[in-house]
């Protein structure tokens, strides 16, 4: 708990917290309407007390639209980490607990998907099967399977030396208790920090495929597509492009610093 | 010797499953060439005389050994939406491309080596905490973000560059770097945050070693310590994060390229998967993974020229 109070941790989940506050209760507060409502009369205002962080070249306010915004961008990265998570595990874990053949055919796989980069998988994937919010999750999740699989492997290789899984086997457990009991408990630290660090850049690339329009599609509102509909209007009013720009630098920020403190945290060797 | 062989022998193990992976990709995945070719409205007759002329109903094996067999022999097909073969294309946007991915990266490690150095020297100190909170804010931002604030600075209220456009090199040096600047400081910048973190914690953990207290207990000058001695260790790890950016990189390079209108590579790769151009797709996705792979082993490479205890081992 200490390793979380130093200024680097404070800030990080404090910022994470208040991305994940908005994502949940701002959708409860602002009726939906309010992020999509036009005020042809109010196009690229500057931030005022009447709109706090201005309006964009629709008349749209910025400040209802980035929050309503976080929904989108955490929801499809949380899927997305969640969905490479269900893939990644079982393929890491197998890979590392069987090793042999099994490891040889499964990390080639994994190799061969690992030089692909990540955001070329993602924009092949949504192109293929169309822009769309759920195919955004399928096109980020199966993109970043390969790295969750490699660090599950990893870890699962090391762990399945211990004693005290050799103790188990030798006590009669099978490969499944073996792998469910002692194993998977003993992989997850480095798999939650790699998770929270793949959330940061699952909204990066979120953000980075709306942005091309391969993601979220309008009316609704998400960072990338909102930093996308600024880019003509930049010299006259660039709030418009940098208050999302503004939410997604925060957020990555904050799930980067947790994840360094949560590093810390598990490390034994800084300890 | 063996090492190369048997790096040679994974590659092209790793490149043939890159090529079933990206036939696959494009394959199995809803859409196809007839459809891209006469539209989702077309006559359903006409559309399936055209999947039977374009091979599209014979099994995906031979399929596949259609394609691959033209990959091997240079006949990559012809582009639908650019009209020309694929292979003189590709050959002319790797060449736009590989102007800023090499800028980006000599942007990157001219600024990330020093200031990951300088952060290390002064650990635990105001230095430390500036080079490494500027580097996690480098991290943080999209590079598309980066790419909007250089046009908005230097291109709309500095004038100093231009904010878009490709320049060929053969018509002049000065203007295809000045075209290529800007989106090279926007990818450089994410990839320099990344260098100077791997070079901060190489560089702290060195520095802490006993050949380094030796060579204080001789009375080296600091300087030679640290840029001698030091940094020389801490290359080779530096490098292979250089070397797995060159993936993340060709990934930016789409959005970037974008962005800025240079049409390299990047904006290539998003043009075909916009029109869904799927011969296109399919040899770009291969052209890219092969890259990736090929610098990995570049870098690999050159880890054992720098190491020599790599070679020993």
């Amino acid at each position: 708990m200490k390793r979380f109070l130093t200024p680097k941790g404070v800030i990080g989940v404090t910022l994470v917290l208040l991305m994940l506050l908005t994502a949940v209760v701002a959708p409860l507060l602002i009726p939906a309407d309010f992020a999509t409502r036009m005020t042809m009369t109010a196009r690229l205002r500057p931030p005022s007390a009447l709109h706090w962080l201005g309006t964009d070249q629709l008349g749209r306010d910025l400040l209802y639209r980035v929050m309503l915004g976080a929904r989108t961008s955490l929801m499809i990265a949380a899927a997305a980490v969640m969905m490479s998570l269900v893939l990644g595990l079982p393929l890491g874990m197998i890979s590392g607990f069987y090793r042999g053949r099994i490891d040889n055919v499964l990390m080639r796989l994994v190799d061969t998907l690992l030089s692909f980069p990540v955001l070329l998988l993602a924009l092949t994937i949504s192109a293929m099967l169309g822009p769309s919010v759920p195919n955004a999750i399928v096109a980020i999740g199966v993109a970043f399977t390969p790295f969750l699989a490699r660090i599950v492997r990893g870890e699962a290789l090391r762990v399945t030396q211990m004693p005290y899984v050799e103790a188990a086997r030798a006590a009669g457990a099978n490969d499944f208790q073996l792998i469910w009991r002692h194993v998977l408990p003993n992989v997850m630290p480095p798999i939650i920090v790699q998770a929270t660090i793949s959330l940061a850049f699952a909204i990066l690339a979120e953000a980075g495929l709306s942005f091309l329009g391969l993601g979220t599609q309008p009316p609704q509102s998400s960072w990338g597509l909102m930093i996308q509909a600024s880019r003509d209007y930049l010299d006259v009013a660039p709030w418009t492009g940098l208050v999302p720009g503004a939410a997604v630098a925060l957020t990555v920020l904050g799930l980067n610093m947790s994840g360094d403190i949560l590093r810390d945290v598990f490390d034994p060797r800084t300890k | 010797m063996t090492y190369i062989l048997n790096r040679l022998l994974s590659i092209a193990l790793t490149l043939f499953l890159i090529s079933v992976l990206t036939f696959a990709v494009t394959t199995i995945l809803p859409g196809d060439v007839a459809t891209m070719i006469m539209g989702t409205q077309s006559n359903p007759d006409a559309l399936a005389g055209l999947r039977k002329s374009l091979g599209l109903n014979d099994p995906l094996v031979v399929q596949y050994g259609r394609w691959i067999g033209g990959m091997m022999t240079g006949d990559w097909g012809r582009s639908l939406i650019f009209k020309v073969p694929i292979a003189d294309l590709l050959i002319q946007k790797i060449k736009a491309s590989s102007l800023i991915v090499v800028l980006s990266m000599a942007i990157a490690a001219i600024c990330a080596v020093p200031l990951g150095v300088w952060a290390a020297v002064h650990r635990n100190r105001w230095q430390d905490a500036f080079s490494s909170s500027a580097a996690l804010v480098g991290v943080s931002l999209p590079d598309f973000f980066w790419g909007i604030i250089m046009i908005l600075l230097f291109a709309r209220v500095l004038g100093w560059f231009p904010s878009s456009g490709f320049a060929d090199p053969a018509m002049g040096l000065l203007p295809a770097l000045s075209h290529a600047f800007l989106p090279s400081l926007a990818l450089g910048l994410g990839l320099m945050a990344h260098l100077t973190r791997m070079t901060r914690s190489t560089m702290t953990g060195i520095l802490n070693q006993e050949f380094i207290r030796v060579g204080r207990a001789k009375g080296l000058a600091e300087r030679t310590i640290v840029w001698r001695y030091a940094l020389a260790n801490a290359i080779g790890p530096v490098m292979t994060v250089a070397g797995l950016q060159v993936g993340y990189l060709f990934g930016s390079i789409i959005v970037i390229e974008t962005l800025f209108n240079y049409t390299g590579m990047g904006w290539l790769t998003y043009q075909a998967l916009l029109n869904r151009d799927i011969p296109l797709i399919q040899a770009t996705l291969f052209v890219i993974a092969a890259v990736v792979m090929l610098a990995n082993l570049v870098v690999d490479l050159l880890y054992l020229y720098v190491d020599p205890r790599i070679r020993l081992e």
